[in-house]
């Protein structure tokens, strides 16, 4: 997997962020009952993903407002999420637990779902460290 | 060439506060006994670097323990805990720990925990300076709020991958992915213990304004954080240091808050550190 060194653009990263998710063995391994949308909110973007068994089907870009509906959302300025898209993260950036506890980030709506799907979805935000973040 | 581990497993049965515990314990090794106590939700399997480590074990006798409701330790013998709700106290905590030093016969021994175990290693040097030697408290602070949640024990959620994943970030990226995945193993099995022991952690636990009393002349304290411990930083473990008169703090990098599971090698490196502080400061007590 190519690992990137700057922000990829919106366009590239959504292929290749599905293009990770769908090949990755771990969730292929255990997303059989991942299913769910969520918000990822980058601050200069936003993007809801709809994950089905596991698949990414689609990724909704700076969707409209009530456009394209979503179970819970993960928000942080886009520094943030910039410093989660490095190859080794720094401290307080390597999660969104440990961003969440001590940095801007916040998980908001029905986190059930996310707890739900907390397995296949940590490895999913991990992705960003081989895709880089759009921001 | 043999492929048995030197480390062996016994069980040994603890009377306190009215209560009866048959003990699981692993060991290995000679010389002054190292108690070692696991995180909150998980068994002693995470000391199994250190256990086999024939460096440490030369001069050291090891001993982790699972405590009662982890690991191969059940819950007490002699009441229908299943009609209780389980909330691990400091008092309890501190008495079971001490009670298991007698039970095993043990001299001078040092004391070392990580997470609820570094929080209660503060409350062993605060509560019986004379029974311990030293403490070394991992991830340890004098108060560590945040952590008493329902998610780990959530009916409409995979309560084991919560506990498995919901600790992941506490470790660093950095530590090698085979004993991540190690520790996110052990914390599968612990869900129904885990959120009672976080009601010690993150509730019960408060050493603030007390931290000053603790007599380090009597249990050397000898404190050490990882920089990707989010729950109790390196902020934290320095700041607790600082108000124990004589304490010392060791801050470990690219390390977290598992740090003899996650990355036994890093963590060694700084445990010898450690002891080598606390033979000095007791030989200078002496």
């Amino acid at each position: 997997m190519t690992v990137v060194t700057r922000a990829p653009s919106v366009e590239s990263w959504v292929q290749s962020f599905t293009e990770a998710n769908n090949h990755d063995p771990e969730i292929q391994a255990h997303g059989k009952y991942f299913t769910c949308s969520y918000l990822l909110d980058m601050e200069a973007h936003t993007f809801v993903v709809r994950v089905v068994s596991g698949t990414i089907a689609q990724i909704s870009v700076d969707p409209g407002p009530i456009e394209v509906p979503y179970q819970f959302a993960i928000r942080a300025s886009a520094h943030t999420w910039g410093e989660f898209g490095k190859p080794v993260p720094d401290p307080m950036y390597h999660g969104i637990w440990a961003a969440t506890f001590q940095r801007d980030m916040k998980l908001e709506g029905d986190v059930l779902v996310l707890m739900q799907n907390l397995r296949c979805l940590t490895r999913q935000i991990e992705l960003l460290r081989s895709t880089g973040a759009p921001v | 060439m043999s492929k048995i581990s030197p480390v062996t497993g016994r069980y040994v049965t603890v009377d306190v506060d009215g209560l009866e515990y048959k003990v699981f314990y692993l060991e290995n090794g000679q010389g002054q006994p190292l108690v070692c106590q696991h995180t909150a939700g998980a068994h002693n399997h995470q000391w199994r670097g250190l256990l086999e480590d024939p460096e440490i074990t030369a001069k050291y006798r090891v001993i982790a323990y699972d405590l009662p409701r982890h690991g191969k330790s059940d819950p007490p013998e002699n009441t229908e805990w299943w009609t209780e709700e389980y909330q691990l106290s400091a008092d309890h905590f501190a008495n079971f720990i001490v009670a298991l030093v007698d039970a095993l016969e043990l001299v001078d021994p040092i004391f070392m925990g990580s997470s609820f175990g570094g929080n209660i290693a503060l409350q062993l040097a605060h509560r019986f300076p004379e029974r311990f030697d030293a403490v070394i408290p991992v991830e340890g602070a004098d108060h560590s709020p945040g952590f008493y949640l329902d998610w780990w024990q959530h009916p409409h959620a995979n309560a084991a991958q919560v506990c498995g994943s919901g600790t992941w970030d506490l470790m660093a990226p950095q530590s090698p992915e085979a004993d991540r995945w190690k520790t996110w193993f052990y914390y599968t099995q612990g869900s129904e213990a885990f959120k009672g022991d976080l009601y010690f952690y993150s509730v019960d636990h408060d050493l603030r304004g007390k931290l000053g009393e603790i007599q380090t002349d009597k249990c050397a304290v000898v404190l050490m954080t990882g920089e990707y411990d989010y729950l109790t930083t390196p902020e934290d473990g320095a700041r607790t240091a600082s108000q124990i008169p004589g304490a010392e703090f060791i801050e470990m990098k690219a390390i977290g808050h598992f740090p003899m599971s996650e990355n036994y090698p890093v963590f060694k490196g700084y445990l010898v550190q450690a002891l080598d502080l606390i033979r000095t400061k007791t030989a200078v007590g002496a």
